[in-house]
């Protein structure tokens, strides 16, 4: 998996690729714990390449959710794959967090 | 190489109980199909090896170690095979000098001997494991028809070897034996037991067992390999348990897997000939149905995947919530229904595992073979009955249905599928209205308020139980009152169920489910606007799809055009 970091008017961008598994998903966590070490805290996880996510990888995001839920932060995942997509509906994920079809439309919106 | 798996008795030499100056060398694998245990036997008289395995490194291991052991104190060596399987044997093929010349003489049972002889890849598995061999000699045929009853006969062999052996066509047990004296020191005894091939056998030195693959010959994936009888496999079992229940065995060898003390060897016995009753009449796992067995074990390990998933998000989704509400003990309860990191772990060898083979060799029978055994597993780590309590009953149970519908399909029988007259409409609607209710009402609810466990178990399943379909327009359209195809029920019931989970989870918000009679087939099609652009690859989904519509007494068609994904399910209309 490879993870890219970009800053885009104070929003932190993290470009997602690969498959988020058992091996992958503490990459991640660590990637998301250091932005919100350096307050960071409007993340949006760009998931336009991430063809699979396991179990492991829902808790990442849920543990991100929980640290992002204070007045002015902002978490959001966008341009889901549509496998990976119907697994965040089904779990219930997509009521916890936003999903945005692109980058533009999470930007246009924070 | 890949010799042991941490077991303290595996790659040390020990002594063999029962039988001075015997020592054993075990070579203890994690199981697979690729390679089988090895043990090395040493006596005054002779060095035994019994199965050499599948892979070269490991027959080179053991080469190493019976060259040790003849620098030491030369004497003849003798290779036994268990059976002419070749996860039993290949590896010492990579050894030309060991594998043809006379130093060794092997010692298989005489159906087993002739087909190595004639280098046969159907009995010796080696069309199925695509595990080619060269015709090989054996200088000893075990059970040879020409070797009269109850008499001695002296052997002699190239490379200096003398032995006596003596048959007892009803030997203990009234198992077949055959006792071989290499000298002076402790003889072995070769029971006859065949079942899991024709030409199987048991080892006895001291009290000592070497069982070759008898303790999984009724395994799903391992009945009805090519040579496979349910008959003499039944008395073979049965036969071995009255020859360690009479006593004189302390451990049992497998040809695979861990050491087994007798007691337990007893009871895995009385297990497998349990099992081993109900397999019969299961279909040969031939090359054909072993690729036809692999492509179903893809679609249906990526479909498990995806469910487990959903279903071990909704629990985390549910803990969430609770968190949120401040009913952390609720919670609590609700994340330990499934073992999430477990499963993954579970997948994700699958898939590596998938992966090494795509890219590798892509043996069919090692991926049915390993997707038995994640699936045997995934079996165990999830509460069906406390899990439907919270989450969608129908995702447990289409999870269940598929781990079984493979666990049947490996084993040889044809997953169920009962096609009947039923009248669609009334179906699709019942599914429909299931989909769009959330499993307590309001009222029920509220009634609830006053009594704290019916309160929680409410709130669990409100929470983990959103309605598929309770922000979808969902219409059905039906042409008529009535249309009667021949279906079975419970795989439509599935199939349409995935379809609209496939279309609301990947965007939908509006699903049109339409029925129509086209001369002599009932039609349903069931289409969504998705919010993804058409897809270029069919995903595996769709092909998965395919296959329950097939089990469901249809065919499916999937179309996308124009933002709107059509599938189209046809059966025969009654």
């Amino acid at each position: 998996m490879d993870i890219k970091a970009a800053n885009r008017n104070g929003n932190t961008i993290l470009s997602v690729n690969g498959r988020i598994d058992t091996l992958t998903a503490p990459e991640l966590e660590q990637a998301i714990n250091m932005e919100i070490g350096r307050e960071n805290k409007k993340i949006l996880l760009d998931f336009s390449g991430v063809s699979y996510i396991s179990s492991g990888g829902l808790r990442v995001l849920l543990a991100t959710a929980k640290k992002l839920k204070n007045p002015g932060d902002k978490f959001g995942i966008c341009s889901l794959q549509p496998d990976v997509l119907k697994v965040f509906r089904l779990a219930g994920f997509t009521s916890i967090f936003s999903i945005y079809q692109s980058e533009g439309e999470a930007l246009a919106t924070w | 190489m890949p010799p042991g798996d941490g077991q303290p008795d595996s790659l040390t030499w020990q002594p063999v109980p029962g039988a001075p100056g015997a020592a054993l060398y075990p070579l203890i694998r994690k199981i697979d199909a690729i390679s089988s245990n090895s043990y090395i036997l040493s006596t005054p008289d002779v060095i035994i090896l019994i199965d050499p395995g599948g892979l070269p490194e490991q027959a080179e291991h053991l080469v190493r170690v019976i060259g040790t052991c003849r620098a030491e104190n030369d004497r003849p060596l003798f290779v036994f095979l268990t059976h002419a399987h070749t996860d039993h044997f290949v590896g010492i093929q990579a050894d030309p000098a060991f594998a043809h010349s006379d130093t060794a003489v092997f010692a298989v049972q005489q159906g087993g001997a002739c087909a190595l002889e004639s280098g046969d890849t159907t009995v010796t598995l080696s069309d199925l494991m695509q595990a080619p061999f060269f015709p090989m000699k054996v200088g000893l045929h075990l059970f040879s028809q020409e070797r009269p009853d109850l008499c001695s006969e002296d052997m002699s062999f190239p490379n200096g070897a003398r032995i006596t052996i003596t048959r007892d066509q009803t030997g203990p047990a009234g198992l077949p034996c055959e006792r071989i004296e290499f000298g002076q020191g402790p003889a072995l005894v070769i029971y006859y037991t065949p079942g899991h091939s024709p030409d199987s056998i048991c080892l006895q030195i001291g009290e000592l067992l070497f069982t070759g693959d008898l303790l999984f010959a009724a395994s799903p994936g391992i009945a009805g390999l090519t040579g496979w009888s349910q008959e003499t496999l039944i008395h073979s079992l049965g036969a071995v348990e009255t020859l360690i229940a009479k006593g004189g065995i302390r451990l049992v060898y497998s040809g695979h897997g861990r050491v087994i003390p007798a007691a337990d060897a007893l009871r895995m016995l009385s297990a497998v000939r349990a099992d081993a009753r109900g397999l019969a009449n299961i279909a040969e796992m031939e090359p054909n149905r072993a690729a036809r067995t692999a492509a179903f074990a893809g679609d249906c390990m990526e479909q498990v995947n995806e469910l487990f998933t959903i279903m071990s998000g909704r629990l985390q989704y549910v803990s969430f919530i609770l968190d949120e509400l401040g009913e952390s003990g609720i919670a609590d309860q609700s994340s330990t229904l499934i073992r999430g990191d477990m499963i993954d772990e579970l997948l994700e060898a699958f898939h590596n595992f998938a992966e090494e083979q795509r890219h590798g060799q892509d043996i069919p029978i090692h991926l049915v073979l390993k997707a038995g055994q994640v699936i045997a597993k995934l079996e165990r780590t999830f509460n069906r009955a406390e899990l439907t309590t919270i989450i969608d009953p129908s995702l447990v149970r289409r999870a269940g249905r598929l781990l079984s519908d493979y666990t049947t399909m490996l084993r040889g029988f044809t997953p169920p599928s009962e096609c009947s007259d039923c009248d669609l409409i009334p179906l699709i609607e019942a599914v429909v209205t299931g989909l769009s209710v959330p499993p307590f009402s309001d009222e029920e609810v509220l009634s609830s308020a006053d009594d704290d466990t019916a309160f929680s178990r409410i709130l669990l399943a409100r929470i983990g139980t959103p309605p598929l379909l309770a922000d979808v327009e969902a219409t059905v359209l039906a042409e008529g009152d009535s249309l009667h195809a021949c279906i079975d029920r419970e795989h439509f019931t599935d199939l349409l169920t995935y379809i609209l989970e496939d279309l609301v989870g990947t965007g939908a918000d509006k699903v049109e489910i339409r029925t129509r009679q086209t001369g002599r087939n009932a039609v349903v099609t069931v289409a969504g606007n998705v919010l993804s652009p058409a897809t270029l690859h069919e995903r595996r989904t769709w092909r998965f799809l395919r296959g329950l519509a097939e089990r469901a007494g249809g065919t499916l068609a999937v179309h996308e055009h124009d933002g709107i994904q059509r599938f189209e399910f046809t059966a025969i209309a009654v």
